[in-house]
């Protein structure tokens, strides 16, 4: 399916960051904005969030749980030997193997989560917009479909006037973010 | 936050986000010089002597080692505690500076934690060959076997250390790849090259650098520097435990986990100063390393030497204040004198006594300074492992067990094979891979330059 899109291209942050304040007051729908380092004003105009956090947060308490759980059901359950006259269920000495496979899954776990939402991993293609923007330019990307024209004229001006060094209009085959 | 003139700039000679670019990826983009070719042909016959020794080693067994019934732990323990140590200069380097959000940390991160990645599998190789046989390795993965199923022993250090070094390894080289994500991409979008088109894209999974990528991966990055500092602490803690929970005069020491952390922060500062003044040398990088970023690590290295020194006496106060004639016989008359003199000598010059030369701006600022004082820390650092390992096991509690130690031909050549791997892996990653966290650069690169704008 082609997608009509109007990509703006700045080369300077705050012009780039006062272009995104303005085109979100006037409500228009930005398909996402492109730099080549994390912009934090940009996250807090477009209402991004993770959770990634919040995963992770619950890979490790699974992680916890499963870990002491095999570690008793070894030890204790099905095949006890006695150490040094240690308990069967030496808990102090499970602690450290506890705590390394925690941050092995967490480590693991994240990692997955983050290829799965982001949508990264081998042999993926996203679409590139501009291919500077991996480089030095910041881009933005308009959906010109859900645009009548004067509400396009309007969203580019907004950019020219903010600054955008460079305005294309293209039409794109199987847009994948 | 950074307005004021702390530490003066963090990227010199008002770089635009674009000369970054260039600047940065060059180096991946050019033929490598003749010395890269030279160092490489060494590296590899280092790696192949190494691949002999280990052929041997595990063809007729590790009676080919010096080891004997004493010194049952031998230069394979001493390298293998060595290079896990320098190990522990990218995670300490990257998550601890991470997590303390000191953004000088930007354009040395990067091969701070390539070294890890190539220190730990170096360091990996010795305990695996050290179980003698090695076809037998898999036994240590506690899964449902047909032996019982009988579990491996959870109480003991030595599963804790596989467990460590294990995760330690993956972890940190996710943490790394991760890292390398939007650079791969910036290769991928600027290179002229089509081979180099396809694979730096395939490789960087598709990275386009948009908000809701950035927003992941940063909080990302935190949640693994937050979870995996914990690593750089534990991992060497637990390969102390090793020791510690010995009897041998000299290792069963509460002291152990502290003195070994601190012990591996050191030497692995030392070998990233040691390449990163390489690096300044032939790349010529040093606006992006700039003088600053080597004071800074100088100065760590004094502070750290500082509690070097402090540990090394305390070893010793204990071991006369406990009154064990065993201890103070270990400490006092097989360290401080006695057969293993060079040594102790050499450990307590190198690691407690050359560093504070660092105290002088003059040898912080001259590169020969840096790198010879760096490079001594390494041999210090492991002539501190020999002395821990050798003389606590040559001459223990019965005279008549007393051995003496030395290597053969067949322990070096693991040793220098390790060497070799390392080296490859470090020239490799110089070669193919930006050396600088090319997106982290360039979030920092107005930071203590006063821009007009």
């Amino acid at each position: 399916m082609a997608k009509a899109l109007k990509i703006g291209i700045f080369d300077n942050e705050e012009k780039f960051i006062s272009s995104i304040k303005s085109l979100s007051e006037e409500k228009y729908e930005i398909v996402d904005v492109f730099t080549p380092y994390p912009v934090h004003e940009v996250f807090e105009v477009l209402k991004r969030k993770s959770r990634l956090p919040t995963a992770a947060y619950f890979i490790g308490l699974f992680a916890i749980l499963s870990t002491l759980g095999f570690l008793y059901y070894a030890a204790v359950i099905d095949w006890p030997v006695v150490y040094g006259g240690k308990p069967f269920n030496s808990f102090p000495s499970f602690i450290v193997i506890t705590l390394v496979l925690t941050i092995l899954c967490v480590t693991i776990g994240s990692l997955a989560v983050f290829s799965a939402r982001s949508k990264l991993f081998p042999g993926r293609d996203n679409t590139i917009f501009d291919n500077r923007a991996t480089d030095d330019k910041f881009v933005i990307v308009l959906d010109a479909d859900s645009l009548d024209e004067t509400g396009a004229d309007k969203a580019l001006n907004i950019m020219k006037v903010t600054g955008a060094i460079e305005i294309i209009s293209k039409e794109f085959e199987n847009v994948k973010t | 936050m950074y307005n004021k003139e702390v530490r003066g700039p963090l990227v010199e000679g008002n770089k635009s986000l674009g000369q970054i670019t260039r600047e940065v990826v060059a180096p991946v983009e050019a033929t490598p010089g003749l010395w890269w070719s030279i160092a490489f042909v060494l590296a590899s016959a280092a790696t192949i002597y190494g691949v002999y020794a280990i052929y041997i080693t595990v063809y007729k067994g590790i009676g080919t080692w010096g080891v004997n019934n004493t010194v049952g732990w031998g230069w394979e323990i001493v390298n293998f505690v060595w290079w896990i140590g320098i190990g522990h200069a990218g995670t300490a380097f990257s998550i601890f500076l991470l997590i303390l959000r000191q953004k000088w940390r930007t354009s040395i991160n990067r091969s701070a934690e390539a070294m890890t990645v190539f220190a730990v599998m170096s360091a990996a190789l010795f305990p695996a060959l050290h179980m003698g046989r090695i076809w037998l390795a898999f036994y240590i993965f506690p899964y449902p076997n047909t032996r019982g199923p009988l579990w491996v022993n959870f109480n003991s250090p030595l599963f804790w250390d596989f467990t460590a070094i294990t995760a330690y390894l993956l972890i940190s080289a996710s943490f790394w790849y991760l890292g390398m994500l939007p650079d791969l991409a910036t290769i991928r979008d600027k290179t002229t090259s089509k081979i180099r088109k396809a694979l730096y894209g395939f490789f960087s999974l598709g990275w386009t650098g948009s908000s809701r990528q950035w927003i992941r991966f940063e909080s990302l990055s935190f949640v693994l520097g937050g979870i995996a500092a914990v690593l750089v602490v534990s991992v060497h803690s637990i390969v102390s435990t090793d020791f510690a929970v010995g009897i041998e005069s000299g290792w069963h020491s509460t002291i152990f986990p502290p003195f070994f952390v601190v012990g591996a922060i050191f030497s692995g500062f030392a070998m990233v100063m040691t390449l990163m003044v390489l690096i300044r040398k032939i790349y010529k990088l040093n606006d992006y390393i700039t003088d600053n970023h080597m004071d800074a690590i100088a100065r760590i290295l004094i502070f750290i030497s500082l509690i070097m020194g402090t540990a090394y006496l305390t070893e010793i106060f204990v071991a006369w204040y406990s009154g064990n004639m065993y201890e103070i016989f270990a400490f006092f008359h097989n360290r401080i004198t006695g057969d293993y003199t060079i040594q102790f000598w050499g450990m307590i010059v190198c690691n407690a006594l050359i560093p504070q030369l660092f105290w002088f701006k003059k040898v912080r600022r001259n590169w020969l300074g840096l790198l010879s004082v760096s490079l001594l820390i390494n041999i210090g650092m492991w002539w501190e492992r020999y002395n821990i390992v050798i003389t606590s096991l040559s001459k223990d509690f019965l005279p008549s067990n007393w051995a003496s130690y030395s290597p053969t031909p067949i322990d070096i050549g693991v040793y220098v094979g390790t060497i070799g791997l390392f080296a490859t892996g470090v020239l490799l990653f110089m070669r193919y891979i930006p050396m600088m966290a090319i997106s982290e650069l360039k979030g920092v690169a107005d930071i203590g330059t006063k821009k007009e704008d």
